[in-house]
């Protein structure tokens, strides 16, 4: 009893002194480990971080948040396509101790993240803007495809992913009214989700501070029988609008067919 | 490591002999070479926590090679010997304790965990042949598979998606034992074996001498009433339990009457088991206090010939974790909530009307029935494509368009779009059927078939009553049933947009600052399902009129077309609702700037694009959009609100209606409770705007206290 109590005690500190860092290598393994085990109720395998890590070196992100050297909270991200049409970034776990928290170092960790993965999302779109003349066909080739089950395993139920859905202004600005962009510019859509347990009172207010909706509930998602909720961030989509088809420049569309 | 015997274990077992005739023959590319020392080596490298991935071995694959050693040894070293002690009496108790240790994992199976390690995890069920020479414990254990293998069955017929996967997997387990459709039968006779035993030990001294042929069930003549009481009705559950299930999978919900006979006598057994709790629990610990809640037996003795991990070998490719067993209490409760859910199921009267059937398996779900109850609803109402196997689903339609019967046998309803329409309905009632959570991401997405059938009707209307207009108007049937069906097509639509609507409440998918736009919208769906339902009504009185070549328009028949339908002032009542409180929202936050919470990527617009992008995709409403709410919501005031006082218009429907529904309890009930909501928020309403919506000390909030989906707004001051 008295060791909850001492874990529950509001550490003193200011928010300055606690320094961001994002993942260094092994040696931060076992200490992002040893958070998650500590404060989640989904077991996770060393493999889910080395999946991760290995198979998605430039779109993981894993960050830690440290407090005089101490490794006080984590968060464990990746980007990647979904269906083929939506390039979703995954923020796996997200953990602050107790002691640690009510301090915004979760929603710092997630608002970093979601910056980098909106950077790597106008990486990406940059991309596309040039691989466009060359046609869809490249667009669609350079997608990893990242299929993953996301019930009944485990080691897969992400506490939380996020699936960014943005369109770069400039980068519109700056092409031509080519459908061919437009359709491409489309498919590349960012969304941001999570899940998370419809218990986490906490985690649900953070996440929709930072706007995100609760799309779905997950009808016993977790290994222990709690239903999960899939949250959703949407980000805005300037002028185009995807789930508008693209008609009015019929002609140019034909145009398209032929190169 | 597991995985490096595992592979090395079955590459031996694969590998070929190349002396005799190997299945795979070496072709001319390809030789067969032996792979061994190159696994040899390569398991040597291998390291604890490492992971091998290729193409086509993935984390999923590494994971599912994982076998861990069986454990099928404990059974052999004494898990569960037979008998269970020599003491019969000892042996009757564990008996009893396994018995109710089986309930528990029974409950929890049916809660959503696997039949492997809940039931299975009994070593007398996985070893059929061991129980053989002790009849009660090979009966039960009989029955117990049976009874598995019956709701197994239930649920993979019913296929309900999400979570009959985990419940149905049965791989390896000895679920099709020969011998056990014979269960009963045994059961029979050892229930009566034990009566006659428990008749004996009751009998006064001077016939116990007649009766001395009979061996007793254990050795404590003072204990063997309370035995022979506590195995009775723990058998007769059983029975009764089995009868139950087979009864209700009579074709044509022929067998729902016995079945209620059977689940009132399953209901009191369990209250005989309940109460049995006090002399188990005295025998086991000389003591009737409850110890733990966490027993899962009533004698609160942990149950003998369990083990958690007995297929965990089978149970890959999810690793096994453990899982915590319902308590025995707990467990009693489920299949009293299951039997009594399986009960309103039996007694519905398999109305015809779609529109009574949608009330009743809505009304249904708000008790939040566990699956197998929620399967048996839906192979009762969908048999063979016919609605209770008994009504074509066509004609099921027909009626709910209010078209006459003899539409039947016209042409255009063999149409191919009649088909799809019969079958998107069938679909609607299955989906109706499962979780809410299922059921409400289901509902969103069947939104766009409903759309999609809507256009093909439209079309065929379009193209049938250009053609008409060539004949005479009057006598062109065609168009004339379709443009009933495309009405009750609409209606259709809007009723699952508002129960997709509404279902996020019972989810909680909403946020406090989401709530005015999902009120506005509701107000608007719920506008258009009245519109459509008067719709239908009304043109199918019309027609029903001119047919019935025009009785004397007598003056009370002209009052009775002026007064608006039940039905629809019942929407009414709730579009009042609706929109009192999409507006008293909207007022508060233009007024206070409160529930308004900026976030840092995204803005309010988003959120609508979201909650209801199905909808939107599926015109629900047409012409529906972001910028139509603002419009409608960003000039709302307190004093406005007010003025148009939309609660006081919803508690006067409500009150007026009442006595149309007297025959109805469930509509009945929830007109109450819509009035108590509306009176309740007219009175909030009034308070806030006494004391001015600026007063700081003013807390507004929203509260589901009466209704679950209309909130009442509950003031305080602080």
């Amino acid at each position: 009893m008295d060791e909850v109590q001492e874990r529950e005690k509001k550490e003193e500190f200011d928010a300055s002194e606690i320094e961001y860092v994002s993942y260094g290598g092994e040696h931060h393994l076992p200490l992002i480990m040893n958070l998650v085990d500590q404060e989640l109720s989904e077991p996770y395998s060393i493999f889910t971080y080395r999946y991760f890590v290995y198979l998605w070196p430039q779109l993981s992100f894993l960050a830690s948040a440290f407090h005089k050297g101490k490794c006080v909270g984590t968060v464990v991200c990746k980007m990647g396509d979904h269906r083929n049409s939506t390039f979703r970034g995954y923020i796996a776990m997200l953990v602050v101790i107790k002691s640690y928290r009510g301090r915004g170092i979760a929603t710092e960790l997630v608002t970093r993240s979601i910056q980098v993965m909106m950077e790597s999302g106008c990486e990406e779109v940059c991309r596309v803007l040039v691989a466009v003349p060359f046609g869809l066909y490249l667009f669609k080739c350079s997608i990893i495809h990242t299929t993953i089950s996301q019930r009944k395993y485990g080691f897969f139920q992400f506490h939380l992913s996020l699936v960014l859905y943005i369109i770069v202004l400039n980068e519109l600005k700056c092409c031509p009214k080519k459908p061919i962009i437009r359709e491409a510019l489309a498919l590349l859509i960012f969304l941001v989700t999570l899940e998370a347990e419809v218990t986490n009172k906490g985690a649900l207010a953070l996440y929709g501070r930072l706007g995100f909706i609760r799309a779905k509930r997950l009808f016993h998602y977790y290994l222990n029988g709690v239903d999960a909720f899939r949250l959703k961030l949407l980000f805005p989509q300037p002028e185009l609008h995807p789930s508008l088809p693209m008609m009015a420049d019929r002609d140019d569309a034909q145009e398209h067919d032929d190169c | 490591m597991d995985l490096k015997n595992t592979e090395q274990a079955s590459m031996e077992r694969h590998a070929p002999n190349h002396s005799s005739s190997s299945s795979i023959p070496a072709t001319e590319n390809t030789v067969w070479a032996d792979a061994s020392p190159l696994l040899e080596t390569v398991c040597k490298e291998l390291r604890d926590g490492e992971l091998i991935h290729g193409d086509n071995f993935n984390l999923y694959a590494a994971m599912s090679a994982l076998e861990y050693a069986s454990v099928d040894e404990a059974i052999e070293d004494g898990l569960a010997p037979v008998p269970i002690s020599i003491d019969k009496t000892v042996d009757v108790q564990c008996i009893i304790d396994i018995v109710d240790h089986l309930l528990a994992c029974e409950a929890t199976w049916h809660k959503g965990h696997s039949l492997a390690q809940t039931v299975f995890s009994c070593a007398y069920l996985v070893r059929p042949e061991r129980t053989l020479s002790h009849a009660l414990l090979d009966s039960y254990c009989k029955v117990i598979r049976a009874t598995c293998k019956a709701v197994t069955t239930i649920v993979s017929d019913a296929r309900t998606h999400e979570e009959e996967d985990l419940f149905t997997m049965s791989y390896g387990l000895p679920l099709n034992v020969e011998g056990d459709e014979k269960c009963l039968s045994l059961l029979n006779a050892v229930e009566e074996n034990i009566s006659r035993q428990l008749r004996a030990c009751k009998a006064p001294l001077s016939k116990r001498k007649l009766l001395e042929d009979i061996e007793p069930l254990q050795t404590n003549f003072d204990l063997e009433e309370g035995y022979c009481k506590a195995l009775l009705c723990r058998l007769r559950f059983r029975k009764h339990f089995c009868h139950v299930l087979t009864c209700m999978r009579r074709p044509q919900g022929r067998g729902l009457e016995l079945a209620r006979k059977h689940i009132a006598s399953c209901i009191s057994e369990l209250g005989s088991i309940l109460n049995s709790a006090e002399f188990l629990m005295f025998n086991a610990y000389g003591t009737c206090e409850d110890g733990t809640e966490d027993r899962t037996t009533a004698s609160g003795r942990q149950a003998f010939g369990f083990d958690a991990n007995l297929n965990s070998r089978i149970s890959a490719p999810t690793p096994p974790r453990s899982i915590k067993i319902l308590s025995w209490k707990k467990a009693i409760k489920y299949f009293e909530n299951l039997l009594h859910h399986l009960d309103i199921i039996c007694s519905y009267q398999l109305d015809p009307s779609l529109d009574a059937l949608l009330r009743f398996v809505a009304q249904f779900q708000k008790a939040q029935p566990d699956l197998v109850a929620r399967v048996h609803l839906q192979l009762l109402l969908v048999q063979d494509g016919k609605l209770y196997g008994r009504y074509p689903i066509l004609a099921v339609i027909i009626r709910a368009a209010r078209l006459p019967e003899v539409i039947m046998r016209h042409d255009i309803v063999k149409n191919e779009y009649f088909v799809q329409l019969g079958q998107i309905v069938i679909n609607m009632l299955k989906i109706l059927c499962t979780n809410a959570a299922w059921q409400r991401r289901k509902l969103g997405k069947i939104l766009q078939d409903w759309r999609a059938i809507y256009l093909q009707l439209e079309l065929a209307f379009r193209k049938e009553s250009g053609e008409g207009s060539s004949i005479s108007n009057g006598e062109n049937a065609s168009a004339g049933i379709l443009k009933h069906i495309l009405i009750w097509v609409e209606e259709q639509t809007y009723w699952i947009a508002h129960r997709f609507l509404v279902l996020g409440f019972e989810l909680e998918l909403y946020s406090p600052s989401e709530y005015c736009m999902v009120y506005w919208y509701l107000s608007v769906v719920l506008i258009r399902l009245a519109e459509k339902k008067h719709l239908k009504m009304t043109v199918s009185d019309g027609s029903a009129k001119q047919k019935g070549k025009k009785r004397k328009d007598s003056p009370k028949d002209l009052a009775r077309e002026a007064r608006i339908p039940p039905a629809i002032s019942f929407l009414q009542c709730q579009i009042c609702l609706a929109e009192g409180l999409a507006l008293l929202l909207a007022a508060l936050r233009n007024e206070l700037i409160v529930l308004q919470s900026p976030s840092p990527f995204n803005s309010e617009h988003e959120r609508f694009l979201q909650h209801f992008e199905l909808l939107q995709k599926a015109c629900i409403p047409d012409l529906i959009s972001y910028p139509s709410f603002k419009e409608s919501t960003s000039y709302a005031r307190i004093s406005s609100v007010v003025m148009y006082n939309y609660f006081k218009d919803a508690q006067k429907i409500a009150k007026e209606v009442k006595s149309s529904f007297l025959n109805d309890p469930d509509r009945l009930a929830e007109l109450r409770i819509l009035e108590q909501v509306a009176e309740h928020n007219s009175v909030a309403l009034n308070v806030i705007s006494r004391v001015g919506a600026l007063d700081p000390s003013l807390k507004v909030s929203f509260e589901f206290i009466h209704h679950p989906y209309f909130a009442t707004v509950v003031v305080k001051r602080s």
